[in-house]
């Protein structure tokens, strides 16, 4: 293994470290520019993806110690997969604010709390998209509004006329990509956004409103169990009525019984009465006809004719008394 | 002639028409036809019948005796109550009602206690937006993907995605 292989892998090395730290910016600003929903966790970003970001932190400072390793980390080739922008090397000093906004959830105590806090509804505060607003912060009392552009100016300005970056095609390449990429995210970021926001809700309300649902639907079942013990209480009416209907069949019955033994032996009595009755009447009828037709048979011619006579004269005097008294 | 009342319970119709479920409505108003028909028909029949009046029949009667020997076996008549059959069988069938009642009240509120448990599940649940998946999987195990059944995603059957 001669020298230069040995200041090439050092330099791939260092160059990758540096790499690996722009990767880790470009997942934190690439997120925060792409969706809102860092807060969101088991939705878009499952904590999983949340670990992988944070791990890389962790991995970047136990890198340092293993710097002189001249084999590949599996994690060094995911860095060069991902990460086509040069053009980010200017935010090289995002390297700060990602271990602050990583220190949140570091797993510095031994117990992770339960429930999780939620996640801040929106990712730190950055400038111009990707320089941490912290950045600024720090370096203001100092150097005051323009110390970090400054800086930047500066730095930029260092690394191409040193010649650390050296402009080749791959700078207007990167150029361009890097201007397609940026009038991207700025035309369709909010839209985009919206929409994931949009999944997002709609899982959330139909996870609502199955929650709601079961519970309206907990509530109106105690209410009808409630409702069907009060109505069972209500049984005992039920047979009371049942024994009134039976004591009043019985007593029904009862007076029947008795008026039906009133009335018979009134009939019969009344039977008795009407058979003597009848008894007489036909004996007194019976002596009358008798009567009449003994006195009928015993009247002889003789009397009949004088009785007759009687009769005519006796009309005879009644129709002149008439007479005299129509004329007087 | 003794007369016996057995004291009739009064009972409130209207009070027992609101306890009834929907669904024996009919069989209740058949029911109260039933009663009403059979109180109106005890309403309808005096309570004693009427006297005999024992001089007149005494007076109008020719055959001697007849009148007094009706009269002391009338007197002497004791009709007899009608046998109450069914009373203990409707107190059994109370019995028996008053058990089942009982014991689907016992069901009702184990059935109350569990969704109040289940209410008290949802009501002190962490909102949603503040859950990772081991919170939903822990809220609701229905949720909880198996993957030792299906080890490779998505950890469920194509059909229930």
């Amino acid at each position: 293994m001669n020298p230069k292989q040995l200041i090439l892998a050092s330099n791939i090395q260092t160059h990758l470290c540096l790499q690996r730290h722009l990767l880790v910016t470009f997942f934190k600003t690439g997120a925060l520019l792409c969706s809102r929903d860092v807060s969101r966790g088991f939705l878009v970003y499952p904590p999983s993806l949340r670990l992988f970001a944070e791990g890389h932190a962790e991995a970047e400072t136990r890198l340092p110690s293993g710097a002189t390793t001249r084999h590949f980390h599996p994690s060094n080739m995911l860095s060069r997969l991902v990460l086509v922008s040069a053009s980010s090397l200017k935010g090289s000093g995002a390297l700060g604010a990602g271990l602050i906004q990583a220190s949140r959830s570091l797993h510095t105590s031994s117990q992770s709390l339960a429930p999780v806090p939620p996640l801040p509804e929106k990712g730190g505060k950055v400038r111009h998209g990707i320089i941490p607003e912290e950045l600024f912060q720090l370096l203001y009392p100092k150097t005051g509004v323009t110390g970090p552009y400054m800086l930047g100016v500066g730095l930029l300005t260092y690394i191409l006329s040193k010649e650390i970056y050296v402009i080749n095609h791959e700078t207007f390449a990167a150029a361009s990509i890097g201007a397609v990429f940026i009038y991207g995210v700025k035309k369709f970021g909010p839209s985009v956004a919206a929409f994931a926001d949009k999944l997002n809700e709609d899982k959330v309300a139909k996870a609502q409103e199955v929650k709601d649902l079961a519970m309206t639907s907990l509530a109106q079942a105690i209410e009808d169990e409630k409702k069907e013990q009060w109505r069972a209480e209500g049984r005992s009416v039920l047979f009371d009525a049942k024994r009134n209907n039976v004591a009043m069949l019985l007593e029904t019955n009862y007076r029947e019984r008795l008026h039906m033994v009133t009335n018979e032996v009134k009939r019969r009595l009344d039977y008795q009465i009407a058979l003597q009755n009848l008894h007489r009447q036909m004996e007194q009828e019976h002596m009358v006809s008798w009567v009449e037709k003994s006195v009928i048979s015993s009247i002889t011619p003789q009397q009949e004719k004088e009785s007759i006579a009687k009769c005519i004269t006796d009309l005879k005097a009644l129709a002149k008394a008439t007479q005299a008294k129509a004329t007087a | 002639m003794a007369g016996r009342r057995v004291a009739l319970k009064a009972i409130d119709w209207v009070a027992f028409a609101e306890r009834i479920p929907p669904n024996q409505k009919s069989m209740f108003n058949a029911l109260k036809t039933r009663s009403d028909a059979i109180s109106a028909k005890l309403t309808s029949l005096p309570e004693t019948p009427a006297a005999i009046d024992w001089s007149y029949y005494k007076s109008a009667v020719a055959k001697a005796g007849m009148v007094d020997e009706f009269e002391k076996k009338f007197k002497a008549l004791q009709i007899p109550e009608p046998v109450d059959t069914q009373t203990s069988t409707i107190n059994a069938q109370e019995a028996e009602a008053n058990k089942s009642a009982s014991a689907y009240i016992e069901g009702s509120k184990a059935r109350i206690v569990q969704y109040e448990k289940e209410l008290d599940k949802f009501k002190n649940m962490i909102p949603f937006d503040q859950m990772t998946i081991e919170d939903l999987n822990n809220t609701f195990p229905e949720t909880k993907l198996d993957k030792v059944k299906h080890p490779y995603w998505p950890h469920k059957p194509i059909a229930e995605l």
